[in-house]
C-alpha cells in the first residue's frame, strides 16, 4: 500500500523552546517498496515512523495509508494505532517477557478474535518463515538477541499487514549478527509483497536493504533516491557526506566539455560528472576514498592525474588508510593493503570523472 | 488516547488530593476553631493556649533530645553495619540482609513492649535475673527514661537507615579510595577524609528520615515514655485528645501544625538529598568489586557485635513475647517458670469480645484496605511514570505528600473531617485514613514496576491491534503482578499493625489490634498483650506467605 505524507510537522516544547521534530514533511512511499528513512540521531526519522504508525500525533498535515486517511489535522481525523492494521518491529523488539514465543506471535490474531485453529496454523507458518519452527513453547526471556528479533518480525508479519515498519531493528545486535540478520531480513522482505518503512542511522544497512532511501536532517527530508543514486550521485553535500566517507574539496566551475563539467580546485583542474551549474559558480567536489587510484609512473596519460605526498599511512586490515597531501588539501584514500608504500612517499593518483561528484556548497 | 489519559490524571488528582489535602486543610481550620462541635468559629485561643503552656517547653526539649539521639544512634549503627557488609571480609554476610528486612516485619509497638518486658524497673526479666544473680536490692536498669526511648527508637529505625546507606556504599567508586591510599593515607584516614564525605548525602538522608520517623513515632513514646513520665510531642498530643475528661482537638491541632510543618520541611530536604546521592551513585557504578578491607584480628569480635545486634533486633522481641504469653506473671525463665506455663492468656484473649472485634477489624482493614490501596496505587503510578505532563507532576507531589505525615497529627486532621460526616466512628473512617496515609508505600513498588515496563511493550500491543483496555489486561497488568504483590504485602502488613492513626480515629466498636494491645500495656496485662501480639505477628507472616504464593501462581500462568 502506498503511504502519502502531506505537510506533516511535529513540534516539541522543552525548556521554553520549540523543537521542530518534523518540519513540513512531504513524502510518497510507493507500494511494495522497501523504503528507508536515514539520518543522524535526532533528525526526526523515528518521529516520522511513529506518526505513520499512530503512536504520535503530528501537529499539522495529513497522512494516508493505501488511500485511507489515518491522520488529518484539517479533517480532524485521528485513527488510533490499533485500528491502522500495521505491523511494526521495535528497536527493543518489545517481546513481552511474560509470554512464550507462541503467545507473542499469536497476539495480533488473538486480539482480532481469529479462531484458535487458524491462529495455530498461521503462527506455525510464520514461525517457519522466520526459521523459528519448534520454538513455540520457549519463554520469551530465554531467547538470544537474534531470535528475539525474528520473533518480533514474526509478530509483525503474522496478521499479514500491507505495511510493516522497522525502527532501527538491528541496532541492538552485535556487529557480526547484525550483518547476518541484515541479509536474512533482505531475503524475507524480498519474498513478501509488502510495503516496508525502515528507520536507521546506519548507512550500510540503508544501502544494503532499501529500494529507496530518504535522507533526513533536522526534521526535513533532504533527498530521496535509490541507494546508487544517493551514494554516487547525491545532489546535496550533506547527503554525499553522510552516506559514506568523502573528501570534500572547494571548487569553482570553469567549463562544460564533452558531457563533463570541469572545475578548478585545490587539486588542479578536475573533470567531473556533468552538473547543470553556472560557469564561475562555487561548488563542492566530493571524492570517495575508495575511488582514489594510486598509479605507477607509466599511466601518466590518464585524465585527472594528481600528484601528492603520503602524510600518514595506517593499516586497518582490508586496506591502508592514507592521508595524501596535495597542496593545501589533505585527502583520505583507501589503498590496496599489499601496496609497497611508506609515509613520506610521493605518489600519483587518478580520479575517474564518473566518481567526481559536484554537490551544492 | 491523550484525552482519556488526561481525564484519568485529573480524576486521580481529585481522589488523591481529597485524601491527602483534606486532613491537612481540616487540621488548619480546626486549629483556628473553638472545638469539634463548634467548627468554623474562628479563634486563635488554641494557639495561645498550646504554645504558652509551661509543659510545652519541657515537651519540646524532650522531643529534641529523643529525636536527635535516636536518629544519631540509628545512623551510626547503619554506617557501621553497611561498612562491614560492603567493604570488609566479615563472615556470614547473609545476616546483614536479614537485619535489614526482618525487623520491619516486627511491629514497632511489640518491639517496644518486649524491651519494657525486659528492662522495666519493677519486674523486667533482665532486671530480675541480674538482681537474683548478684543479690541486688534495686533494679540496675530502667527502660522508662529518655535514654531507654532513644535506644529502642534507634534500633527500630536502624533497618531503614541501613537500606539507604548500604547501597550507596556498595556502589561507591573504589578508585576514589584507592587514589587516597596511593597518595599515602591509611585506611582510617581514607575512611574519614574520602569515604564518609562522599557518602554524605546518603548519610544525611538516612539521618533526616530517622528524625522524621522518630518525630512521628508513637509506639516508643507511649509504651516506654509514658510510664516514666517522659513526654514528647506525640504523647503530649495523645494526652490532649485521648485521656482526661476534657479532650481538646483544637489545641491538639494547633500543636500538630508545627509538627506537620517540621515534618514536611524535613521530607523536602530528604528528597533533595536522595536525588543528590543517586547522582553520586550513578556516576560511579562501574560494576567493579570494591577492594575488601581485611579485618584481621578484629574480624571475630566485630562479627560478635553484629551477631548480638541481630539477636537483639530479631530473636529477642519475638522470644520475649512468646515466653510472656505462656507464663502466668513476669518471672525469670527457670524450671519452675516452664512448669507453670499454660495457654491461659491465649484463651483469655480469644474469649475477650473486644480483642476478637479488634482482630476482625484489623483483618478487614488489612485485606480490603490493601486491595483498594493497591488499585489506587496502580493508576497513580501509571500516570506518574507513563504520562509525563505537568498535571502528572502535580499528582506525584500530592501522592508523596502523605509520606511526611506524622500519623497522630494527621489523625487529628482526619478527626476534624470525619466528625462533620456520617463516617465518624465507623470502620470506613479508619479505612480512608489508612489508605491516605500509607499511599506512598503502595505507589513506590508500583512505580518501580512501571519503570521496568518499557513503553515499547505497550506500544507494540497497540500496533498489533489491541485496544488500550486489552493492552492493560494482557500486557501491563501481568507484568505488574510482582509489583502488585509486593505493594499489597507492604500495605496489608502495615495496616495490620497500624497504631498512630488508629489511636486517634478508633472508637468503641472500631477497635483495632494495635490499639487493643496498647490498652493491655496501659493496664499492665502483659500476658494477654503478648498473646495478642503473637497473633498479630502470625497474621503479618501469613499475609506475606499467602500473597507470595498467589503472586507465584500468577507468574507461571
Amino acid at each position: 500500500m502506498e503511504i502519502r505524507i502531506k505537510g506533516v510537522s511535529k513540534y516539541y516544547y522543552a525548556e521554553g523552546k520549540t523543537i521542530k521534530a518534523l518540519d513540513d514533511v512531504n513524502l510518497v512511499i510507493p507500494a511494495n517498496h522497501i523504503f528507508t528513512l536515514l539520518g543522524p540521531s535526532g533528525c526526526g526519522k523515528t518521529t516520522l515512523l511513529r506518526c505513520i504508525v499512530g503512536l504520535e500525533m503530528p501537529d499539522t498535515g495529513e497522512i494516508s495509508i493505501g488511500g485511507d486517511v489515518v491522520w488529518s489535522k484539517a479533517k480532524n481525523i485521528s485513527v488510533p494505532p490499533e485500528k491502522r492494521g500495521l505491523g511494526m518491529v521495535f528497536q527493543t523488539y518489545a517481546i513481552w517477557p511474560h509470554m512464550n514465543v507462541f503467545d507473542n506471535v499469536a497476539y495480533p490474531l488473538q486480539v482480532r478474535n481469529v479462531p484458535r485453529d487458524v491462529i495455530r496454523q498461521r503462527v506455525e507458518k510464520t514461525l517457519h518463515f522466520v526459521q523459528l519452527e519448534g520454538f513455540e513453547k520457549r519463554p520469551a526471556t530465554k531467547l538470544s538477541g537474534g531470535q528475539q528479533q525474528r520473533v518480533a518480525l514474526a509478530r509483525a508479519l503474522v496478521a499479514e499487514p500491507k505495511v510493516i515498519l522497522f525502527d532501527e531493528p538491528l541496532s541492538n545486535l552485535d556487529a557480526k549478527l547484525r550483518e547476518e540478520t541484515r541479509k536474512e531480513l533482505r531475503a524475507f522482505l524480498g519474498k513478501l509483497q509488502i510495503t516496508a518503512v525502515y528507520v536507521t542511522h546506519d548507512r550500510v544497512e540503508a544501502l544494503a536493504l532499501s529500494d529507496s532511501i530518504a535522507v533526513m536532517r533536522a526534521g526535513k527530508i533532504i533527498e530521496v533516491g535509490t541507494p546508487k543514486k544517493i551514494y554516487f550521485d547525491a545532489d546535496h553535500r550533506f547527503v554525499a557526506d553522510f552516506i559514506g566517507r568523502a573528501n570534500l574539496v572547494k571548487a569553482t566551475v570553469r567549463a562544460e566539455e564533452g558531457g563533463f563539467t570541469i572545475v578548478d580546485s585545490g587539486l588542479g583542474a578536475i573533470t567531473c560528472q556533468h552538473r547543470d551549474v553556472a560557469i564561475g559558480s562555487e561548488a563542492t567536489l566530493c571524492i570517495r576514498p575508495e575511488f582514489i587510484r594510486i598509479v605507477r609512473g607509466e599511466a601518466a596519460a590518464a585524465s585527472n592525474l594528481v600528484n601528492g605526498r603520503i602524510e600518514t599511512l595506517v593499516f586497518v586490515g582490508e586496506a591502508y588508510e592514507a592521508e595524501i597531501r596535495v597542496g593545501d588539501e589533505l585527502l583520505l584514500a583507501k589503498i590496496d593493503p599489499e601496496a609497497q608504500l611508506n609515509e613520506g612517499d610521493a605518489v600519483s593518483f587518478t580520479l575517474d570523472p564518473a566518481h567526481c561528484l559536484l554537490v551544492a556548497i | 488516547m491523550t484525552n482519556a489519559r488526561s481525564r484519568l490524571t485529573y480524576l486521580l488528582i481529585a481522589i488523591v488530593g481529597a485524601l491527602t489535602v483534606c486532613p491537612v486543610l481540616m487540621l488548619v481550620l480546626g486549629s483556628f476553631s473553638e472545638g469539634l462541635t463548634a467548627f468554623g468559629v474562628f479563634t486563635t485561643d488554641k494557639y495561645v493556649e498550646a504554645y504558652t503552656d509551661p509543659e510545652f517547653f519541657k515537651v519540646m526539649i524532650n522531643t529534641t533530645i529523643f529525636v536527635l539521639g535516636s536518629s544519631m544512634l540509628s545512623t551510626v549503627l547503619a554506617i557501621f553495619l553497611a561498612y562491614l557488609n560492603t567493604r570488609t571480609d566479615i563472615p556470614f554476610k547473609f545476616l546483614f540482609g536479614i537485619i535489614s528486612i526482618i525487623p520491619m516485619m516486627i511491629p514497632h509497638l511489640l518491639f517496644s513492649v518486649s524491651w519494657a518486658l525486659l528492662l522495666n524497673p519493677s519486674n523486667g526479666l533482665l532486671n530480675l535475673a541480674l538482681m537474683e544473680t548478684f543479690g541486688l536490692d534495686n533494679a540496675p536498669f530502667n527502660i522508662y527514661t529518655i535514654w531507654g526511648m532513644i535506644l529502642v527508637e534507634g534500633l527500630l529505625d536502624l533497618p531503614i537507615a541501613y537500606l539507604i546507606i548500604a547501597p550507596a556504599m556498595a556502589s561507591f567508586d573504589v578508585a576514589l579510595e584507592e587514589s587516597s591510599r596511593v597518595f599515602g593515607a591509611g585506611s582510617w584516614r581514607t575512611l574519614v577524609r574520602v569515604t564518609l564525605p562522599v557518602l554524605r548525602p546518603a548519610i544525611l538522608a538516612a539521618f533526616i528520615l530517622g528524625v522524621v520517623r522518630s518525630l512521628a513515632s508513637f509506639a516508643v513514646p507511649s509504651v516506654i515514655g509514658m510510664p516514666g513520665r517522659v513526654q514528647v510531642l506525640a504523647t503530649h498530643l495523645y494526652e490532649m485528645i485521648a485521656t482526661g475528661f476534657a479532650t481538646d482537638y483544637g489545641k491538639a491541632a494547633a500543636v500538630g501544625m508545627s509538627v506537620l510543618a517540621a515534618s514536611v520541611t524535613l521530607i523536602v530536604i530528604y528528597r533533595t538529598l536522595t536525588a543528590e546521592s543517586e547522582k553520586y551513585v550513578t556516576i560511579s557504578s562501574r560494576g567493579f568489586r570494591p577492594t575488601v578491607v581485611e579485618l584481621g584480628k578484629a574480624r571475630m569480635p566485630l562479627f560478635g557485635v553484629v551477631g548480638v545486634l541481630s539477636f537483639v533486633l530479631i530473636v529477642l522481641p519475638v522470644a520475649v513475647l512468646l515466653y510472656t504469653s505462656f507464663v502466668p506473671y513476669s518471672m525469670v525463665p527457670s524450671a519452675r517458670a516452664f512448669s507453670m506455663m499454660s495457654l491461659k492468656h491465649w484463651t483469655d484473649v480469644l474469649n475477650d469480645p473486644i480483642s476478637l472485634l479488634s482482630l476482625k477489624n484489623s483483618l478487614f482493614l488489612a485485606v480490603v484496605g490493601a486491595t483498594l490501596g493497591v488499585i489506587l496505587s496502580v493508576f497513580v503510578a501509571y500516570v506518574i511514570v507513563k504520562v509525563k505532563t505537568r498535571a502528572s507532576g502535580v499528582l506525584e507531589s500530592l501522592s508523596y505528600l502523605s509520606f511526611s505525615f506524622p500519623g497522630i497529627v494527621i489523625g487529628v486532621g482526619f478527626m476534624w473531617f470525619f466528625v462533620q460526616t456520617p463516617l465518624y466512628a465507623t470502620i470506613w473512617a479508619l479505612l480512608l485514613g489508612y489508605i491516605a496515609t500509607y499511599l506512598p508505600y503502595g505507589i513506590r513498588p508500583m512505580s518501580s514496576a512501571f519503570i521496568q515496563i518499557h513503553s515499547h511493550l505497550e506500544e507494540s500491543s497497540l500496533v498489533c491491534g489491541a485496544s488500550p483496555m486489552t493492552t492493560m489486561r494482557r500486557i501491563i497488568v501481568p507484568l505488574l503482578i510482582p509489583g502488585i504483590v509486593s505493594g499489597w504485602i507492604l500495605m496489608a502488613s502495615m495496616f495490620v499493625r497500624e497504631l498512630t492513626l488508629s489511636v486517634v480515629l478508633s472508637r468503641p466498636g472500631t477497635e483495632v489490634l494495635a490499639v487493643q494491645i496498647l490498652r493491655f500495656a496501659e493496664d499492665g496485662l502483659w500476658g494477654r498483650l503478648s498473646a495478642l501480639g503473637m497473633i498479630m505477628i502470625l497474621i503479618s507472616t501469613a499475609l506475606v506467605v499467602v500473597a507470595t504464593l498467589v503472586g507465584g501462581r500468577f507468574k507461571t500462568a
